[in-house]
C-alpha cells in the first residue's frame, strides 16, 4: 500500500512518493477538467476558449486604436503575445483563492497533498492559455499577421520563466487567502496592478532607463521580454536576465510552500 | 501496526482554544478490532480523522505501518457534480488500482444500477453511503477506519456490509467509533473509552462498555 511508512531506504521512499504524486496529480487534473468543462460539446477545449476570445478582442481593439504597428511591431501580434500570459497570471491567481477549503474533503485521501491542488489548477490554466497562444499563432501566421518565431527555444524559455513566477504566486496566495479573508476581497483589484508590471503592453526598450530599471524589478517582465525576443528576433532590443526572475520566484515559492504547511496543519475537514 | 504517541488536538474557539484530545497513546495491531466509545463531543471523530491523516495533530505522531483505509463516512471526498462512475474512476486512479475491477465491485455491491451514471449530488444519503462503502471495500486495506457509518442504509445493505467487512475480511484490523453498544460488543475485541481528552483502554469489551454506561 502506497501510503504506509515502512522503514525502507530513503531513496526508495522518495521514488515511491514521486510515483504516487504523479498518479494523484494526473487524477486531479482529469477531475478538474471534467468538473469544470464536462463532457458535452467541445469539453475540455473550453479551457482555451476564454483566453482566446479575450486576446482576440483586445488585439482587435488595439489594432483599431493604435493602427497597424507599434514601434515597428505588428500591433495584433504584440497585444496577443502580451495579453495571453497576463490573462494566465490573472486567472491562475484568482483560481487559487479559497482553493484549500473548496477541496478540503479530498483530504480524506492521505496521498493527496494540498500543494497538489495549487499545481493542478495552475497546470490546467497554463495548458489552456498555451493552447490558445498556439492557436492564435497558427491562425495569424497563416493570415500573415504574425512572424514565424525567430528562436522557439528562447520563446519557450520565456514561457517557463513567466509560468514559474505565476506558479510561485499561486503557491503564496492560496494559503494566504485561507489565513486572511480580506485578501479574497482585494485580490481582483490588486491583480490589475499586474497590468503595468507584467510587461504585457510595453517593451523595456521603449522606456527611459530609469523606468526600465523599475520595470525590470518585476520578474515576469523578464519572461515576457524573452518570449518577445524569441518571437520577433534581434530587430527589437530585449532586456532580460535569467537568474534574477527564477531566484525571486523561487523565494516566493519557498515562502508559499511553508505557508501551505501551516495551513494544512490547521485545516479543519468536515466529517 | 498503527501507533499513536502523545496525540493532542485543539481547535480555536473564539480567542480560546478547545482541547479535544490531550495526549493520547494508542497501538492497534494487525487483526485487532478496536471500538471507540465516548459521548458526543468526546473526540471520537477527531481521533478517527487524526489516525486517518485527514487532519493533522496539534502535537504527537501517528505512525502507520499497515495500509489504512480512509475514514468511512458518507460524503467524504465525493465531488457532487461528478457521477458515481467518475468518483470510482478517481479513486481507482489515486490508489493505483484497475478501474474495471473497481467498477465491477461497485456496481455489484452498491446495487445503484443506472444511478451510478448520475451526478452524486442527486443521491439520497443512503445511496451516498452505499457508494462510499462500495468504494472503500473495492480497495483492500489491512485496517479499516469506520465512523458510525454502518447505521445508515436499509436492512439489506447493512447485512451486505456486515458480510463483506466482518466475514470476508475477518482477518483485518478495524477501528470503529460508535454509540451503539451492541455493535461494539458484536464486532470488537477491545475498546477505547474517550473522556476529557484522554483515553482508557480495555482489553475486555464488556468492561469498556460498563465504564461507558457508568459515565
Amino acid at each position: 500500500m502506497a501510503v504506509s511508512h515502512t522503514e525502507s531506504h530513503t531513496g526508495a521512499r522518495l521514488a515511491a512518493g514521486w510515483r504516487i504524486q504523479r498518479r494523484v496529480i494526473a487524477a486531479l487534473m482529469i477531475r478538474e477538467l471534467t468538473t469544470r468543462f464536462g463532457r458535452e460539446n467541445i469539453g475540455f477545449l473550453w479551457v482555451m476558449a476564454e483566453p482566446l476570445l479575450f486576446a482576440t478582442l483586445v488585439g482587435l481593439l488595439w489594432r483599431i486604436m493604435h493602427g497597424v504597428s507599434e514601434h515597428g511591431i505588428n500591433v495584433f501580434a504584440f497585444v496577443a503575445t502580451g495579453y495571453l500570459p497576463m490573462v494566465l497570471f490573472r486567472n491562475a491567481v484568482n483560481r487559487s483563492v479559497g482553493l484549500f477549503q473548496a477541496n478540503a474533503s479530498l483530504m480524506y485521501h492521505r496521498q493527496i497533498l494540498i500543494q497538489d491542488f495549487v499545481l493542478v489548477r495552475f497546470c490546467v490554466e497554463c495548458i489552456g492559455h498555451m493552447m490558445a497562444y498556439l492557436f492564435i499563432g497558427v491562425v495569424m501566421v497563416a493570415l500573415g499577421l504574425f512572424p514565424m518565431p525567430y528562436d522557439l527555444a528562447l520563446m519557450l524559455a520565456g514561457w517557463a520563466v513567466y509560468g514559474w513566477f505565476t506558479l510561485a504566486m499561486c503557491c503564496l496566495l492560496a494559503p494566504l487567502s485561507e489565513l486572511s479573508p480580506v485578501l479574497e476581497k482585494v485580490m481582483p483589484v490588486s491583480v490589475y496592478l499586474m497590468v503595468p508590471f507584467s510587461g504585457a503592453f510595453t517593451m523595456a526598450a521603449w522606456l527611459a532607463p530609469g523606468a526600465r530599471a523599475l520595470l525590470l524589478c518585476s520578474p515576469p517582465v523578464h519572461g515576457m521580454e524573452m518570449m518577445r525576443a524569441g518571437l520577433f528576433g534581434p530587430a527589437h532590443q530585449a532586456y532580460y536576465a535569467l537568474f534574477y526572475p527564477l531566484a525571486v520566484s523561487g523565494a516566493i515559492m519557498a515562502v508559499g510552500l511553508w505557508l501551505c504547511r501551516q495551513v494544512r496543519r490547521h485545516l479543519v475537514v468536515e466529517a | 501496526m498503527i501507533r499513536c504517541t502523545g496525540l493532542a488536538k485543539h481547535y480555536p474557539q473564539g480567542r480560546a482554544r478547545k482541547q479535544v484530545l490531550a495526549g493520547l497513546d494508542l497501538v492497534v495491531r494487525p487483526g485487532q478490532r478496536l471500538g471507540i466509545l465516548g459521548r458526543n463531543g468526546a473526540g471520537k471523530t477527531t481521533l478517527i480523522k487524526l489516525i486517518g491523516g485527514v487532519e493533522l495533530p496539534s502535537s504527537g505522531v501517528v505512525e502507520r505501518q499497515m495500509s489504512l483505509s480512509w475514514p468511512l463516512g458518507f460524503g467524504g471526498g465525493f465531488q457532487g457534480s461528478l457521477t458515481g462512475f467518475d468518483n470510482a474512476r478517481f479513486i481507482a486512479r489515486i490508489y493505483g488500482r484497475d478501474y474495471a475491477d473497481i467498477r465491477g465491485f461497485v456496481e455489484d455491491f452498491s446495487e445503484l444500477g443506472r444511478q451510478l451514471a448520475m451526478p452524486v449530488k442527486t443521491y439520497s444519503a443512503g445511496m451516498k453511503a452505499r457508494l462510499a462503502f462500495a468504494l472503500s471495500l473495492a480497495i483492500e486495506f489491512d485496517c479499516y477506519l469506520i465512523d458510525e457509518v454502518i447505521m445508515v442504509g436499509d436492512q439489506n445493505f447493512q447485512r451486505k456490509c456486515m458480510a463483506e467487512l466482518f466475514e470476508k475480511r475477518a482477518d483485518r484490523a478495524l477501528i470503529l467509533a460508535s454509540h451503539a453498544p451492541e455493535m461494539i460488543r458484536r464486532l470488537c475485541d477491545s475498546a477505547l473509552l474517550l473522556e476529557g481528552g484522554h483515553g482508557r483502554l480495555f482489553a475486555d469489551v464488556e468492561e469498556g462498555l460498563a465504564a461507558y454506561e457508568a459515565l
